[in-house]
């Protein structure tokens, strides 16, 4: 990889903006998270790094672990793709949660859980970029959510086939929702498209 | 002289017996091989396709897992798409002592993973990823035995190096035998 200078922007470099940008688009999330569950929702600090596209599911798991993955397009003055990606088990558990049910109450997957899923991707996601788009006067508009359960491979398959056509690389920046005790870990990805759409 | 034969000895004890060791194709990537223990696996095919080559003669089998469906002018890595990737698994199964005639050819995965409302064709990749196998293999003269493609569902497909059986895996459906 070749080290050319980054573009900077008040002794910043851009790396550190987007991370700081998501960073309160994070914290926004998890405080509407904690309050749409009753629960305190705490976030890591996001990363931005370039993965290699064939080690992006071992991010969670590997490509054979069932997952459930929430998926959103962003458009406007940012576009990219936004993933909340987290293990059955611990949708099962977020579920218990967004339907105020007692714990290991939810089993299955029926379409009120898919859409209480959807509605937690909605919520995180819009928070999210809300508070960016107030720190930045940025435009930026989510798409409804689609709810994907399948293995971790053929979920991600959404964000690096339109990331593969520009390179072998993805950019992803990365965070993660915690729940209470570990009960709860969701990965929230977000894929900033860089440079110009590739054609449909 | 002891000393020279020493290594060698050690090369030649068999592997565990009968143990099998999964080779796994990445995103991108083919893998080729012609070790009777060995079982080459595609984990989580979404919208990536899968083509699967054996010649049960020479017992080589060839696993490819492609992501998009057409080359990019300049791009290096010729698995990642199945324009190029099909060429270069036949390409290397041929290396790896395959026959090009006798290889029996499976193609699975090409599944639409998203349907958003409004979406453009854009994300129908798995569809196109499919189209194009066939397209390729048809101009290649190279006639799948048994294609699964298209649905909502993700697929992990295996070939056994050892007899040549394909199976597919599904979640919440068994395991099954092309």
């Amino acid at each position: 990889m070749t080290t050319e200078p980054r573009q900077t922007f008040a002794g910043a470099s851009l790396e550190v903006i987007l991370e700081r940008m998501a960073a309160l688009g994070m914290q926004n999330a998890a405080r509407g998270l904690s309050t749409m569950l009753g629960r305190p929702i705490q976030m890591s600090v996001p990363r931005l790094s370039l993965v290699p596209l064939c080690e992006v599911s071992s991010r969670v798991g590997g490509p054979e672990q069932e997952a459930v993955g929430i998926y959103l397009l962003v458009t406007g003055d940012l576009g990219g793709h936004v993933m909340l990606i987290l293990p059955i088990a611990d949708a099962l558990r977020l579920l218990d949660m967004v339907l105020e049910v007692p714990d290991g109450a939810t089993q299955t997957l029926g379409t009120l859980e898919r859409s209480a899923l959807g509605e937690v991707g909605n919520v995180s996601t819009s928070l999210f970029l809300n508070a960016i788009a107030d720190a930045t006067g940025m435009v930026l508009r989510p798409s409804p959510p689609a709810v994907l359960v399948d293995m971790v491979g053929a979920i991600i398959d959404i964000i690096v086939a339109s990331a593969g056509a520009i390179s072998d690389d993805i950019l992803l920046l990365e965070a993660e929702f915690l729940g209470p005790d570990r009960s709860l870990d969701m990965f929230f990805w977000m894929v900033p498209m860089v440079g110009e759409p590739v054609e449909a | 002289m002891a000393a020279v034969a020493k290594p060698k000895l050690a090369q030649t004890l068999p592997p565990a017996a009968e143990e099998e060791r999964v080779r796994s194709a990445g995103l991108g990537q083919i893998v080729v091989s012609n070790a009777p223990a060995e079982v080459l696996v595609a984990y989580g095919l979404g919208s990536c396709v899968g083509v699967v080559g054996y010649d049960p003669t020479n017992k080589v089998a060839g696993l490819l897992h492609a992501l998009l469906p057409q080359h990019r002018y300049g791009e290096k890595n010729l698995a990642k798409f199945v324009d190029s990737g099909i060429p270069q698994l036949v390409l290397e199964m041929e290396q790896g002592g395959a026959l090009r005639r006798q290889v029996i050819w499976y193609v699975v995965g090409g599944a639409e993973m998203l349907k958003l409302p409004g979406a453009t064709s854009e994300f129908n990749i798995g569809a196109k990823n499919s189209e194009m196998a066939r397209q390729v293999m048809a101009r290649e003269g190279l006639t799948p035995r048994a294609v699964e493609t298209g649905g909502t569902s993700g697929r992990t497909v295996k070939v056994a190096v050892r007899d040549g059986a394909v199976i597919v895996r599904t979640l919440g459906r068994d395991e099954r035998k092309l």
